[in-house]
């Protein structure tokens, strides 16, 4: 690999675009491949199977050919609302799987940067604060506060834009009751259902990293599933 | 998951290379049956076999850095390896897992 093209990836990955790497194992050469973007004379007859490879996400030598594909995909987005201890492990455990993680949280004296160096951090209310977020039906939704006030128009938001992933942090009872204002809100019990709650899978451990743990892991096992 | 825009290996590359060493990048690039890191699981290798990353689970990290020398040292550009596992010696070069896999060497040229 050239060093100009590796400076260019790194270039890439730093403006967190998208792209692939294609790589002529017979030959050695390779160059980056970008959604709508002529490739050169060398890759341009296999530009079909090249793209169709990049938008099912996937990596490998290209059938029939000599060609390797590897993609970068963005990661997923997942939001979590409560500043709280258990989102501090949270941010730790995400920096090393592909999730990008912003944190909501009206009540100024937890959401402060002390508490969560390098992550985006909106210190509103939900409903004003998913207007500075691009999500769809690709994000990931965690409600910690277990507070109606904060978590309820979070559930609901994601709810109503279809994130593959919502989970609510809270008792048996806490749900119950948060099923029962959304039920009032008019959602069917169907979408209620979608709700992962109580969050997390079970490991049984209870302090705020073995909770940040089972609720990484009941999201890593719900990304793999989509 | 793979190519997590976090993943620092390329960047690192770049450091060696900023510190004036020749590297060699390693990349899994086909799998077959149980391995133990997925394609595009990549690893860094120096002429002086300083490695950073993996591209199993330490089963054939050895001899891809023995390779990547050889290739700095025959001053080639790239190569392919294959590795299957081996029962005798499985401990040595082979996938223990048997699993198959092939990895692509490529020196990083100016």
């Amino acid at each position: 690999m050239k060093l100009s093209l590796l400076k260019e990836i790194i270039e890439l990955k730093s403006q967190k675009k998208e792209f692939a790497i294609i790589t002529d194992i017979s030959k050695g050469n390779s160059e980056i491949y970008i959604k709508n973007k002529e490739l050169s004379s060398a890759f341009k007859n296999n530009l079909a199977e090249i793209s169709n490879h990049f938008n099912e996400k996937k990596n490998g030598v290209i059938e029939n050919t000599n060609i390797f594909i590897e993609t970068y995909i963005l990661p997923i987005k997942v939001i979590i609302v409560g500043a709280v201890h258990i989102a501090q492990y949270l941010v730790e455990f995400a920096k090393s799987l592909n999730f990008e993680i912003s944190i909501i949280d009206p009540r100024g004296y937890f959401a402060s940067e002390q508490r969560f160096p390098d992550i985006k951090i909106i210190n509103k209310w939900p409903d004003q604060a998913f207007k500075e977020i691009e999500t769809n039906s690709s994000s990931a939704l965690i409600a910690l506060t277990h507070d109606p006030k904060i978590d309820d128009p979070a559930l609901q938001y994601a709810l109503k834009k279809k994130f593959y992933y919502i989970g609510a942090l809270g008792s048996k009872k806490t749900h119950e009751n948060r099923c029962k204002r959304l039920k009032e809100a008019g959602f069917t019990e169907t979408e209620i259902q979608l709700i992962h709650a109580p969050i997390g899978i079970k490991l049984g451990g209870k302090s705020a990293p073995e909770i940040a743990l089972s609720i990484i892991a009941q999201l890593l096992s719900e990304t793999y599933k989509k | 998951m793979k190519n997590s825009f976090d993943e620092k290996i390329l960047e690192e590359a770049s450091d060696w290379i900023n510190a004036n060493q020749k590297v060699v990048l390693a990349t899994v690039i086909q799998t077959w049956g149980s391995s133990p890191r997925p394609i595009g699981s990549r690893m860094i290798i120096n002429d002086k076999g300083d490695f950073s990353g993996s591209v199993s689970g330490g089963c054939v990290e050895s001899a891809v850095i023995r390779e990547s020398i050889e290739l700095l040292k025959k001053n080639q550009l790239f190569k392919k390896i294959e590795f299957k596992v081996s029962n005798e010696s499985a401990w040595e070069i082979g996938l223990a897992c048997g699993g198959e896999i092939a990895v692509f060497l490529e020196k990083i040229n100016q």
